[in-house]
């Protein structure tokens, strides 16, 4: 049961105030505000009391989004919820910012007071929030299709994400003004994220893949989308597949909206998605990967006569190269000593498939004995890979009944992300 | 045009100009200023002044601004409760209306609106929602009568809404079953007794139908309502959960979680050796792994919940270590409980593995993270035999890195080590000597000095070492000065030759040159003994220590329990029950697992109560006079005989030494009272042979093993006792939760004769329990226990004992409110326990309570009136026969019968322990199930508790 929510900016501004059940005051808000910036790095942040009251809170956007509770609640439920709230104002309108919360403060209240009743969750479902929602949404920026600056559509800033008009997926779903109609827009993501340990050895002791699809829809009326997966898609480890050339998963979970009944025989995925954003199916995939890891790192560390330590890194992307010319040396690159953190950084913008690269990095580090060498790792690499998935899914077809009246634009797009990607040393 | 301008700072005279606005006769223009009034009172500035015209604005037919100003009267109706009134024509009128949305919007904003005044107008609209036809308006009204009850209890109950929303509960759309559920749990907490869920096999189906259809969040609080109903039996337990299961795979990791608490509870029904159980168990961890690929925040509240899974049933989850490793990117509070996890999981089969881990995890940057990670490379030692000595290597590897913080952690471990497996790696004594000068730490010094003072016949320089420490020893923290302390005294009683000017020295500095009590008291008794005969330090000292336990941070069992059954919630998150956090009314109810049908925990239970075998129970001995009030005196609590384990060999001189000590006691203690004893029984050696002989009298429950046919026996054999005597069920008076793990529970009986109190202990904790004693506080009939409380073996854990207590009433008298009220102190060797517990006053009826006819009806004639008090006793089935003989067992002698007009009365005399005399008459007419009875006393207080009685013996 949740008593109260409210938005906060980062600077603790009161954005939005809502109490469901009376029993907490409003002071509970600059009470979260203090606990919340006193933490210190190794206090689990999630959940914070404060006497009889229990704040929750996720941060997104920039701000800070709190549910508080008096119950034994269910702290899951809560930030379930508050992912879904995000959703909704994102959904709502256009973009989650400080600005955008406080031009549709009205429109926010309303859409509170129709999602939760009392402290109960009510739906958090756009496509009945629709019937009920009066507020038009505030618009911060004239939409334009040509407007490429908006964030990335996979949350990081990157140059490659120029694989659809991006932000066209950052203006409101719900809109009844005219001058955006029309525009028939569909996104089916595929989204994966890696966890990699690569010994000392050279040994792969860790693979996860995290995947899921995600559908964003700008139709306003959509009564069935089939999303055609890889035919030799499998799920579990018991399946075995007869060339090879399976696709294979170990879990599945889907959104309870998708259709399953020509999941079995045809890899068929039936939704009828609403306006909005949302996950419709969500897999996991444990130490088996089908193909080698991207990324290989030949490491030599050693002392030098000087006393200093010396980092020889040689990296290289196993990727099937794309294109003929290959990089061997890019001028982009960037390399930064953290004292803070005790590492050095290394930024590499471009990385060709098949490609190598190759640093060597000397520290001066006082008092260097053998032992320290041993202190020395592991790497930690960030990437972004668009246009793959190392599971291998794809989209085979993507169908959309009844045939859609006027133009429609159609959208698939892969990106694989590094979630951690571990290379000991 | 953009809202932000609402935020926009405000001037003086602002609000005038709102005033104005709000008037206004343009649509848009008020709705413009209603919302500047909300962004206003969004940042905190008092706009209440605007009430009037807010509400004024409030007819109309325009949805968006009605619903602002509703959002308005939400905030400030409570402080305006007057002008709120003005509203209340609007909503009625609202609820009526012929557009559904603008219903259930009036009774949502209504039953916000926490004015009592107002709640009595709400009555009829809601009735009216409640049965809309409309299924948005229906949820809603659902909603708004926990609103209601909220706000005003007693009316919700009067009104019957209470059943209208149980009713809901088989209405068609899922939505308003899912709302009626989420109502009436919450009602049900505040009402813990009533019947108001009303779950039972019907309705949990139909709760299981409603489940499929509904949104994740009414999934949830169905689920949660589930999680409260105790299944029958182990097929409807498995019923339940082959139709929860499907949940699992939810997207929604609160559905998810709600989900495997119902199937944890549940699966305690089970039986182990069932298929399904298994299955079961392999359908559980896939969820689980699932929810470790979310935000930080929910993996988070994820891995406490798996910490207490892991521990309740590690099976689950035991091929899964691997997901638990931690990513460097991981937030450190996932990082730290990952690593808790791990541990839990650690065995044979994965730990070279985990080990590997580990090692990596202590070369990482985070202090914090790489202190945990060497304590669980130690914690890994102690919980998997076959990895020690890879754990100690791996240790040794990290020493060598020479940083400083894991050096420390790192010895301290080792010390662990040392103490799990004796005499087994030593040979690493020397590379810790190496690190001495550069701990710096008081826990890793203390470690150290631990480890020199216990090997110190194998290291060479021990008494060079101990004195450098010595030289600071001023400076040091205490837990180091103690330690330091302790191995010097070892070192000397290794090395007597070399270093008694060392031992010396630190006995002056401990006993002479400090502030410490503690350190000076342990120097002061080393010192006594090294000087009065060390061979006894030497078998003091240097006794063989026990060895540690693997497991020493788990959770207690009776808490884990409670806490399995709150999985998914707040107490989960902080491993507290939630009435350590929740205030009030509200959870205070402790939730237990179901119990196993079928085989129960006891065959599994060592047999050790064979062993006191031989003497038949026989009746207690005659009364003994009371020890006096030794309650707050607790410090004699240890004057009672010492427990021996196994049954007490029956030699008097070991009684009679055990009682000098408690005879001693008792006799200053009953001078200074001037007590009188009983006229049989003089001084301290008759005491003492009076106790003497308690052990001999219920020897069969000295050892009794838990539950089973051994207490069933004993009840039987209760030589000389009126068949069909009343004895109350035995109830639960001490729960486990507030006596550190040991549960009392018990029920008073009259057996030939002797009041007794009977026990059943069990220990719920981890660690043995002993030295148990018990006292009362003064109570209304001077009921005191007439020997100790007999529990000869430590309990150890899971482990239950039945006792019988032999209760006297000759202790001191105090009116207790209730009258039967009796405030009880137990004592063991963790701590001193307080509860209270009523018993029924038939058990001080007396045998020779039968009253001479005639003096019967003087007696009757000479209480007045006023003293006579009448009861109803409702649904009692015996006829006067049956009826006299079932109450004269429980000494109620029915004294004479008369029949009138097909009416029976029955004349009955009590006398009571301390000699007061109850008279009744029980009216019983034939086909009437309901009696009447009248009572008279000298002393009215009791009436009430002998009428209790009569319903008590009557009905069962």
């Amino acid at each position: 049961m949740i008593s109260q929510v409210f938005i906060l900016s980062s600077k603790g501004d009161h954005l939005i105030y809502k109490d469901f059940r009376g029993e907490a005051g409003k002071d509970a808000v600059n009470k979260f505000y203090e606990m919340v910036t006193a933490l210190t790095g190794g206090q689990p942040p999630v959940v914070m009391k404060h006497k009889e009251l229990h704040f929750v809170h996720i941060r997104q956007g920039g701000l800070y989004w709190v549910a508080t509770t008096k119950a034994d609640a269910s702290p899951f439920t809560i930030i379930e919820f508050l992912n879904r709230l995000t959703a909704l104002v994102k959904d709502y309108c256009g973009c989650l910012s400080e600005k955008s919360v406080q031009m549709n403060f009205a429109l926010i209240y309303e859409l509170l007071d129709e999602v939760v009743d009392f402290g109960y969750i009510q739906t958090t479902s756009t496509d009945i929030l629709k019937n009920f929602i009066q507020t038009e949404a505030v618009s911060s920026k004239p939409f334009s299709l040509f407007d490429l600056s908006n964030v990335g559509l996979f949350g990081a800033d990157t140059q490659q994400n120029k694989v659809a008009p991006s932000a066209a997926a950052t203006r409101p779903i719900v809109s009844s003004q005219g001058e955006q109609g029309g525009k028939n827009e569909i996104f089916v993501d595929v989204i994966e994220r890696m966890s990699v340990v690569i010994g000392a050895n050279g040994v792969l002791m860790k693979a996860d893949i995290e995947g899921e699809i995600r559908v964003k829809c700008y139709m306003p009326s959509c009564s069935e989308m089939r999303i055609g997966l890889n035919e030799e898609f499998s799920i579990g480890k018991s399946q075995l597949s007869g060339y090879g050339a399976a696709v294979r998963v170990d879990e599945c979970s889907f959104h309870q909206a998708v259709r399953l009944d020509e999941f079995d025989t045809y890899r068929i995925l039936k939704v009828c998605p609403s306006q909005g954003e949302q996950t419709v199916m969500q897999y996991q995939l444990c130490d088996d990967l089908p193909t080698a890891p991207p990324f290989r790192l030949f490491p030599s560390i050693e002392r030098d006569s000087g006393g200093r330590l010396l980092m020889y890194l040689k990296l290289r992307c196993d990727l099937p190269p794309k294109s003929l010319s290959q990089e061997l040396s890019s001028p982009d690159q960037s390399a930064e000593l953290q004292p803070k953190n005790k590492a050095v950084h290394w930024e590499i913008p471009r990385f060709p498939g098949g490609a190598q690269l190759s640093a060597l990095f000397k520290l001066e580090v006082s008092g260097l004995s053998a032992a320290s060498l041993q202190e020395v790792g592991p790497v930690s690499l960030n990437f972004e890979l668009p246009k793959y998935t190392s599971t291998g899914l794809q989209i085979r077809f993507l169908r959309l009944s009844p045939i859609q009246p006027g133009p429609s634009q159609r959208w698939v797009r892969y990106v694989t992300h590094s979630d951690s990607y571990t290379i000991r040393i | 045009m953009t809202d932000s301008k609402y935020f926009t700072t405000t001037k003086k005279g602002e609000i005038f100009e709102l005033k104005a606005e709000l008037n206004s006769d343009k649509k848009e223009k008020k709705k413009e200023a209603v919302k500047k009034v909300i962004a206003s009172m969004t940042v905190g500035k008092d706009v209440s002044a605007l009430f009037p015209d807010v509400v004024n604005c409030m007819q109309t037919d325009n949805l968006e601004l009605k619903k602002l100003v509703y959002l308005y009267l939400m905030n400030y109706a409570k402080s305006q409760p007057d002008m709120a009134i003005m509203a209340v024509n609007t909503f009625v009128k609202d609820c009526e209306d012929a557009n559904p949305l603008i219903r259930a919007l009036a009774v949502r904003t209504m039953g916000c609106i926490r004015v009592d005044k107002i709640t009595e107008y709400l009555c009829e609209p809601l009735r009216k929602c409640l049965k809309d036809e409309d299924p948005y308006v229906r949820k809603t009204a659902a909603v708004c009568v926990a609103k209601l009850h909220d706000i005003n209890a007693q009316l919700v109950e009067d009104q019957g809404f209470l059943d209208t929303l149980k009713d809901l509960i088989s209405d068609s759309n899922p939505m308003v079953v899912a709302n009626a559920v989420a109502a009436l749990s919450e009602i049900a907490e505040s009402h813990p007794n009533s019947n108001l869920l009303d779950l039972n096999p019907q309705s949990i189906n139909k709760l299981l139908t409603a489940l499929n259809e509904c949104t994740e969040w009414g999934q949830i609080f169905i689920l949660d309502c589930l999680a409260n109903y105790t299944p029958r039996d182990d097929r409807e337990s498995q019923s339940i959960c082959e139709r929860v299961t499907p949940r699992l795979s939810h997207a929604n990791s609160a559905v998810v979680l709600s989900a495997v608490k119902v199937l944890m509870k549940f699966m305690e029904m089970l039986p182990k050796d069932l298929d399904y159980y298994s299955t079961l168990l392999k359908k559980l961890a896939p969820p689980l792994v699932t929810l470790l690929s979310a935000e930080p925040e929910l993996q988070y509240v994820a891995l406490r919940n798996i910490n207490l899974i892991v521990q309740k049933r590690p099976e689950i989850l035991k091929h899964e270590m691997k997901v638990f490793f931690v990513k460097y990117n991981d937030p450190i509070y996932v990082k730290l409980e990952k690593l808790d996890i791990m541990i839990r999981l650690a065995s044979q089969a994965n730990i070279a593995q985990v080990l590997a881990e580990l090692k990596e995890y202590a070369t990482e940057v985070d202090v914090d993270f790489v202190r945990k990670a060497v304590r669980a490379i130690g914690r890994c030692a102690i919980k998997v035999e076959q990895s020690a000595e890879r754990c100690v290597s791996t240790l040794l590897d990290l020493i060598q890195t020479k940083v400083n913080y894991v050096v420390q952690e790192a010895i301290v471990v080792i010390k662990d080590i040392f103490r799990k497996y004796p005499n087994k790696y030593e040979s690493v004594i020397a590379t810790l000597c190496e690190n001495l000068d550069s701990l710096d730490e008081p826990e890793a010094r203390a470690a150290m000095i631990w480890i020199v003072g216990e090997y110190a016949e194998r290291i060479d320089n021990a008494d060079e070492l101990l004195e450098s420490f010595l030289e600071g020893f001023h400076d040091e923290s205490t837990q180091v000065q103690l330690q330091l302390l302790t191995a010097i005294v070892k070192l000397f009683l290794k090395k007597p030759t070399e270093t008694q000017e060392l031992v010396q020295q630190v006995l002056s500095l401990a006993t002479q040159d400090s502030d410490n009590p503690d350190l000076r008291d342990r120097g002061y008794i080393y010192w006594r003994l090294l000087s009065t005969d060390p061979v006894a330090a030497k078998e003091v000292v240097l006794a063989e220590k026990p060895l540690i336990s693997e497991e020493t941070d788990l959770i207690e069992p009776t808490l884990l329990e409670e806490l399995i059954c709150h999985i998914g919630t707040l107490a989960s998150v902080y491993h507290k029950p939630p009435s350590a956090f929740v205030e009030g009314s509200r959870g205070v109810m402790h939730k237990r697992l179901p119990a196993r049908t079928g085989s129960g925990e006891s065959t599994e239970s060592p047999d050790v109560g064979t062993a006191a075998g031989g003497s038949a129970p026989e009746a207690a001995p005659s009364i003994i006079p009371s020890q006096g009030d030794l309650l707050g005196d607790l410090l004699n609590l240890d004057m009672a005989p010492p427990t021996t384990s196994g049954p007490p060999p029956p030699t008097t001189g070991m009684q009679m030494g055990g009682m000098d000590l408690l005879g001693g006691g008792l006799d200053s203690l009953m001078g200074d009272e001037s007590e009188p004893l009983g006229g049989d029984i003089g001084g301290s050696p008759a005491m003492g042979a009076g106790f003497g002989a308690a052990p001999a009298v219920m020897p069969a429950s000295l050892n009794a093993p838990v539950g089973g046919g051994l207490g069933d026996l004993f009840d039987l054999g209760g030589v000389g006792m009126p068949m069909g005597a009343y004895i109350p069920p035995k109830i639960v008076w001490l729960p486990a939760m507030k006596a550190k793990g040991l549960e009392i529970s018990g029920t008073f009986a009259r057996r030939a004769g002797v009041i007794q109190m009977e026990l059943i202990l069990t220990n719920k904790a981890m660690s043995v329990m002993t030295d148990f004693a018990i006292q009362f506080n003064r109570n209304s009939f001077g009921l005191a226990p007439a020997g100790p409380l007999q529990v000869l073996t430590p309990l150890g854990p899971n482990q239950t004992i039945e006792v019988s207590l032999p209760l006297s009433t000759v202790g001191p008298v105090m009116k207790m409110d209730p009258l039967n009220n009796l405030q009880v102190a137990v004592k063991n060797n963790i701590d001193v326990f307080y509860f209270s517990c009523q018993y029924p006053i038939s058990m001080l009826f007396v045998e020779d309570g039968k009253m001479e006819r005639q003096v019967f009806l003087a007696t009757w004639k000479d209480i007045p009136n006023d003293n006579e008090s009448q009861f109803q006793i409702k649904d009692c089935h015996l006829n006067s026969d049956a009826a006299s003989s079932k109450l004269q067992g429980s000494n109620i002698f029915t004294i004479a019968k008369r029949t009138v007009e097909g009416q029976d009365m029955l004349y009955m005399s009590i006398k009571l322990s301390n000699g007061i005399w109850v008279l009744a008459e029980l009216r019983v007419q034939a086909g009437n199930p309901n009696y009447t009875i009248s009572l008279k006393c000298r002393a009215p207080e009791v009436s009430q508790c002998v009428f209790q009685c009569y319903e008590a013996v009557l009905k069962n």
